[in-house]
């Protein structure tokens, strides 16, 4: 018995759940269809694309080693990684100790800051990407061109409110008498920060850090404008310039589509639980 | 000995209470440099660029010339506006402006019905002429921006509303079926939008087409290459005819142009923006659905409620406040709708799938005129921020309330 209330929830058929399972299934279907479409066209041949046969004869695995070596797709992954790895160290180089400054430092003007802060998620990028692009070509701070450099594609991305909001979330719920303690020893905010703050907040960095995965690796329209050679360019626009150019080889297309997905992919299944969970409780508290 | 005590503890009160000001400011400093440089400083500078001749380099300040000829002039811009505004008076005389006093009430809603006619004249009034003398193209992008919007809100709430509610029944495999639901909000829309200019491609052998013809359909459509608005298509001779009668009668109006809704091609894009973001409301509203206390529940089964009632009385209510927000993020989304269109977009459609974004974007990318684009999209940002509070306004209310 005592077993029985241990687990879950216990589970029972009921035969008014039938119509809800088929529902359910058509509904997941038709949000996977897209991926098993992509994957079975990218294990085609060119001629089984164009006639349209749900799954290849023989799987065409050289599709990937094609649009890997000659598409560049080895190079924009690379970039992308990158890219990606650079902007979640520094997110969390700057969100941390803001979301942290905006939960347990007293200073005047706090809470201002933080409402400013938080407008500037309401602000629609098609009003700043065009005076960004200049301030990157160097046309309104002297700095010179920063074209298809790596900067200009990772600075603009690592203050991102809604991580600093999370994370300011997230510490405020951390015990006072913790501080107090931490400051009996002797300890200033930065060793609390590194010492305490950030071990007991594994789960909500871990969040932070995920979905600043999925952005930056799914970022397109900002790399679009400032990777002007393949230099620093990532794979989302790489993707593009191959549509652009590939035309009609669509299992290279696609190939190409699912290299970009793979590792959103993989790192979703592994973790989705962060995904899911970091999300509901963001939505509602906001 | 205590005084000395009290005078040197509150100086180091004061000091530390300095010291823990400039940490703070240090602690915050790079995130506020960042947000003011890439984020709040831009839009002074749109606005800036928007007062002056700008095609790659600046020019001359020519004031709110670029304004002026987006929008035809500004007294039909007023007209719009105050109709809009028009609408939100109307709205609170009409709910709320005779509240307590029922004798004051009916005359409040006369007030109000007279008002909506006013409004009515200022928008249509305010909007024919903007057409006439205004940018077309700009002016059309923003109404297939809105068409966009209401093509994918109501129907991605609808659904995620429909998935949370079964998903949260006592339900094996329920975490899968979200975790599968959820899978499209994740994904590089870039890679998907590729993959959906093949399923949605004009041949007969294209994922859609095959559908299609498995239920019957014969004269199979162009997806994305489709200009024609979907009426057209759907109801194309009743519609020719129907303008052979309103031309008899000497009616001068059509039904045509804008009045027939998007192209097919806008709907297919609207597709995948529901595609992408039903996932994402469901897990909202599965966390508004798990917030309700299960005694409600439990005092309507004592009522003798059946499922529908409780559904209909007891969730709908209790999660206004969360469909509120869905619905508010999602015009927030959809007015910005970008990677996809531009991705799925092809030279064939012609503008049929300009949104307001996309034609900024033309507006400054291909024609260069920087100064229109910056004028362009300050208003669509103007835009939005009408939008929201006006569902603010009308909806925040109602959803808070109850």
């Amino acid at each position: 018995m005592a077993k029985k209330t241990k687990h879950k929830q216990a589970y029972e058929f009921k035969s008014s759940h039938i119509p809800i399972y088929i529902m359910l299934t058509i509904g997941a279907v038709v949000a996977v269809i897209p991926f098993f479409y992509m994957f079975s066209t990218s294990l085609m041949t060119l001629g089984e694309t164009i006639n349209k046969t749900l799954l290849p004869a023989q799987p065409q695995f050289n599709n990937y080693s094609e649009a890997w070596n000659e598409a560049k797709f080895s190079k924009y992954f690379l970039n992308s990684a990158i890219i990606t790895a650079l902007t979640i160290l520094g997110t969390l180089a700057v969100v941390i100790p803001a979301g942290y400054a905006f939960a347990n430092i007293r200073f005047p003007g706090r809470s201002i800051f933080f409402m400013v802060l938080l407008a500037t998620m309401m602000i629609p990028y098609t009003v700043i990407f065009l005076p960004n692009l200049l301030m990157i070509r160097g046309k309104i701070i002297p700095w010179g061109s920063h074209l298809n450099t790596l900067q200009a594609l990772i600075i603009p991305f690592l203050a991102g409110p809604f991580y600093i909001f999370l994370l300011r979330q997230f510490f405020i719920g951390i015990p006072k008498e913790l501080w107090d303690a931490a400051r009996i020893d002797g300890a200033g905010h930065g060793k609390f920060l590194t010492s305490i703050v950030v071990p007991i907040s594994t789960p909500v960095i871990l969040t932070v850090t995920l979905l600043t995965f999925i952005h930056s690796w799914n970022e397109f329209i900002w790399p679009l404008l400032v990777t002007t050679t393949p230099k620093w360019r990532p794979l989302g626009v790489g993707l593009y310039s191959f549509v652009t150019e590939a035309g009609p080889e669509t299992q290279l297309l696609m190939a190409g589509s699912v290299i970009t997905l793979l590792p959103v992919l993989i790192l979703y299944f592994v973790t989705q639980k962060y995904f899911t969970e970091g999300i509901a409780t963001s939505g509602l508290k906001g | 000995m205590a005084d000395t005590v009290t005078t040197t503890g509150s100086s180091s009160v004061i000091g530390r209470r300095r010291r823990e000001a400039i940490t703070g400011y240090l602690y915050i400093l790079p995130a506020f440099l960042i947000v003011s440089i890439f984020g709040v400083f831009p839009i002074g500078y749109a606005i800036y660029m928007s007062l002056f001749r700008w095609r790659i380099k600046q020019g001359r300040f020519i004031g709110l010339a670029n304004y002026q000829k987006l929008l035809g002039n500004g007294w039909l811009a007023l007209a719009f506006l105050v109709g809009l505004a028009l609408v939100l008076v109307a709205h609170w005389l009409w709910v709320d402006a005779f509240k307590d006093n029922s004798s004051k009430r009916r005359m409040g809603k006369i007030i109000a019905s007279l008002l909506l006619i006013a409004s009515a004249f200022g928008i249509i009034y305010g909007w024919r002429g903007m057409m006439i003398v205004g940018d077309k193209r700009f002016l059309i992008s923003i109404v297939r921006t809105v068409f966009y919007a209401f093509m994918t809100i109501p129907v991605q709430i609808f659904l995620a509303l429909s998935i949370a509610y079964m998903l949260f029944q006592k339900i094996r495999f329920s975490e899968f079926y979200r975790m599968l639901f959820f899978l499209p909000y994740i994904t590089p829309a870039v890679a998907v939008s590729v993959v959906f200019r093949t399923i949605f491609n004009p041949r007969e052998t294209s994922l859609a087409n095959q559908v299609l013809s498995g239920f019957g359909v014969t004269e199979l459509p162009k997806w994305l290459l489709e200009k024609k608005p979907v009426l057209t298509l759907l109801f194309g001779n009743q519609i020719d005819s129907f303008n052979q009668w309103l031309s008899s009668t000497g009616a001068g109006w059509q039904f045509d142009g804008l009045w027939l809704g998007p192209s097919l091609a806008l709907v297919v894009a609207a597709v995948f923006g529901i595609w992408t973001f039903t996932g994402y409301n469901v897990i909202i509203f599965l966390a508004g659905l798990g917030g309700i206390s299960n005694n409600v529940y439990e005092a309507a089964d004592i009522d003798g409620a059946n499922n529908f009632e409780k559904f209909w009385h007891i969730t709908i209510p209790l999660l206004a406040p969360v469909t509120f927000y869905l619905t508010i993020l999602g015009f927030i989304g959809a007015l910005q709708a970008f990677t996809h269109v531009f991705v799925m977009k092809t030279p064939a459609v012609g503008r049929a799938m300009d949104v307001a974004s996309i034609h900024i974007f033309d507006t400054f990318y291909k024609s260069n005129n920087f100064s229109k684009a910056a004028a362009e999209s300050i208003l669509l940002f103007i835009v939005i921020l009408l939008i929201t509070i006006i569902q603010n306004r009308i909806l925040g209310k109602k959803a808070l309330n109850g």
